[in-house]
């Protein structure tokens, strides 16, 4: 893991002095803060109407979108990593440092982590402002955001993967949006398939039913494992990359 | 200080270095000479462990690049060609960056860095963003992550190209200072910059070692061109000449209805008979000579000579990951 933290500073240092960190928040935000309006305004108008469950847990788990955004922002936060060093020649001179391969995937992926969660934490305000309001359900608050930390861990580690598979930001933004559109596809087709092989697959891979899922208190192992595996493997790919370059 | 054995690069398309070895003593201030695509970069690449080579061995300090490759980079600092960097980060930020990167200890972290930027003058620009920074600074920027740490050998890949001419004779003013406490490899395709920093030069074409030495030595290489000028209506010249194994190239250029012929001979031949053996072969068979001249051949020309069979081919690309 050698040049890991020091990679680690100075990929948050170049995303944060760079409009994009900046621009992706703001983005996010917004759309977060609107989800969270409509949901409220919801709860608000139809008293009578029955719902499992508050409004934290329908802002999280009864809407697309929760794994739509998550889907926007993790192409753009990992397309730099790898493509924009390529292009411009400075993985030259990183890889030319005494630093393992392992150590240069760690740091950068472990930058775009932290980036992602610096995003989400102005929602925490949302449970602030509710909890003047009416009761937590703390177990559905920190279920919800362990998907969102989970599903967003799997998405940057393929996002990273992508953009150390081209030269191009651009490309690398495609490659992983499509790639992570397709298992969000892959999720729809629990209520597509009849019930059977094909049906449990998909709903074992659904990003939408995890959060659905999570969102009501409900923390399965087997969610758990299948985004450790998403991160791992990508990551591991990763580094596989970057030995073959050297 | 390096050792390298058997050299060769294979990038599928192109066999960019062809079993290229040479040694660099410690304290040397070695020129590495070829025309472009010579395979200059790609071996300078090898060197500083960012490509693997196809086969051969490379050792810094005597540690091999590959299985002992963090102790062999950590002795090495290198300048990539253009020294590429983030324009977004200030130059201290930068090089701090670089020195955690090489692990220079925390404590000795602020003076590596005041020292590197004072060695490579860039000391002033501490604090301007690299974006803004001239051409001539960025490569003195460069020059200054090479420099950190104070590693015992400088390989630089052609540290002055795109540089004009003030910061060229700046940066080698800077090069032959360095020299002084580093070993130091850099690449040119420039014979005056050899002549400028260099204690000893090691030429290359087309992926081969055609010639090493000191710059005297080099230009003190026997005469190896000579001029023909012939009639030859059939075009029977090249052909013949292509027979013997003392000319490494013949140049075929018309000249007033007559053909001129430089000959290129073959390090080992000796000039004198093989000249005179061409001509015999040609006059046997019917083409006439007029004019034979061994020329006397200035340094342009010995790089010129040594290192034209790469000119003729294809360029290897300077091809990146």
């Amino acid at each position: 893991m050698n040049g890991a933290l020091a990679i680690y500073r100075r990929e948050m240092l170049s995303l944060w002095v760079t409009p994009l960190a900046w621009v992706l928040m703001a983005a996010f935000l917004v759309l977060q803060g609107l989800s969270f309006h409509l949901t409220l305004s919801h709860f608000a108008n139809y008293p009578d109407v029955a719902f499992q469950g508050g409004p934290i847990q329908a802002y999280f788990g009864q809407s697309m979108f929760m794994p739509l955004s998550i889907l926007l922002v993790a192409p753009a936060l990992t397309m730099r990593t790898f493509a924009e060093e390529r292009r411009s020649g400075t993985l030259e001179a990183l890889l030319t440092a005494p630093v393992t391969a392992a150590g240069v995937v760690a740091g950068k992926y472990l930058a775009s982590l932290s980036t992602y969660v610096l995003l989400w934490l102005p929602t925490i305000l949302y449970v602030v402002i509710l909890r003047d309001t009416g009761h937590i359900d703390w177990a559905v608050v920190g279920a919800s955001y362990l998907a969102v930390l989970g599903i967003g861990a799997a998405y940057l580690a393929i996002g990273t993967l992508m953009s150390a598979l081209t030269r191009s930001q651009l490309t690398a933004l495609m490659l992983s949006f499509f790639a992570l559109f397709g298992s969000l596809i892959a999720g729809i087709g629990e209520f597509v398939f009849p019930p059977g092989l094909l049906q449990e697959l998909c709903a074992h891979v659904s990003v939408i039913g995890q959060i659905e899922e999570m969102s009501r208190g409900v923390v399965d192992s087997r969610r758990l494992v299948f985004d450790a595996t998403l991160v791992l493997l990508p990551l591991l790919l990763t580094t596989r990359v970057v030995e073959v370059w050297r | 200080m390096i050792d390298v054995e058997d050299l060769v690069k294979d990038y599928g398309t192109v066999v960019a270095v062809r079993g290229l070895s040479f040694r660099i003593g410690a304290g040397e201030v070695v020129g590495f000479l070829g025309p472009n695509g010579a395979g200059k970069t790609t071996t300078l690449r090898i060197l500083s462990g960012f490509l693997p080579a196809t086969s051969g061995r490379v050792r810094i300090g005597g540690h091999d690049i590959r299985t002992d490759a963090l102790a062999a980079r950590s002795r090495l600092g290198y300048l990539p060609e253009s020294a590429p960097s983030y324009p977004e980060l200030r130059v201290r930020e930068y090089l701090l960056f670089r020195a955690r990167l090489k692990r220079v200890p925390r404590k000795r972290r602020a003076d590596a860095l005041e020292q590197a930027m004072a060695e490579a003058g860039v000391a002033s620009m501490a604090d301007t963003l690299i974006g803004h920074l001239s051409k001539g600074y960025r490569q003195r920027l460069g020059l200054a992550d090479a420099l950190l740490g104070s590693p015992p050998l400088l390989i630089l890949d052609e540290p002055t190209a795109g540089l004009d001419p003030n910061q060229i004779l700046e940066i080698r003013a800077l090069v032959r200072a360095l020299g002084k406490a580093h070993t130091v490899l850099l690449s040119t395709h420039i014979l005056s910059e050899v002549e400028a920093t260099c204690d000893r030069a090691i030429v290359i074409a087309k992926g081969r070692l055609v010639a090493e030495g000191s710059v005297d030595a080099l230009r003190a290489s026997p005469k190896r061109e000579a001029a023909l000028l012939v009639r030859d209506p059939d075009g029977l010249a090249p052909g013949l000449l292509a027979e013997d194994p003392r000319l490494q190239h013949v140049a075929v250029e018309a000249a007033d209805g007559l053909v001129r012929l430089v000959l290129t001979f073959a390090p080992e031949a000796d000039a004198g008979t093989a000249l005179e053996a061409a001509v015999a072969r040609l006059v046997r068979s019917g083409v006439a000579v007029r004019e034979a001249t061994l020329r006397k051949v200035r340094l342009e020309e010995v790089f010129g000579s040594l290192t034209r069979a790469g000119r003729s081919d294809a360029p290897a690309p300077e091809a990146t990951p």
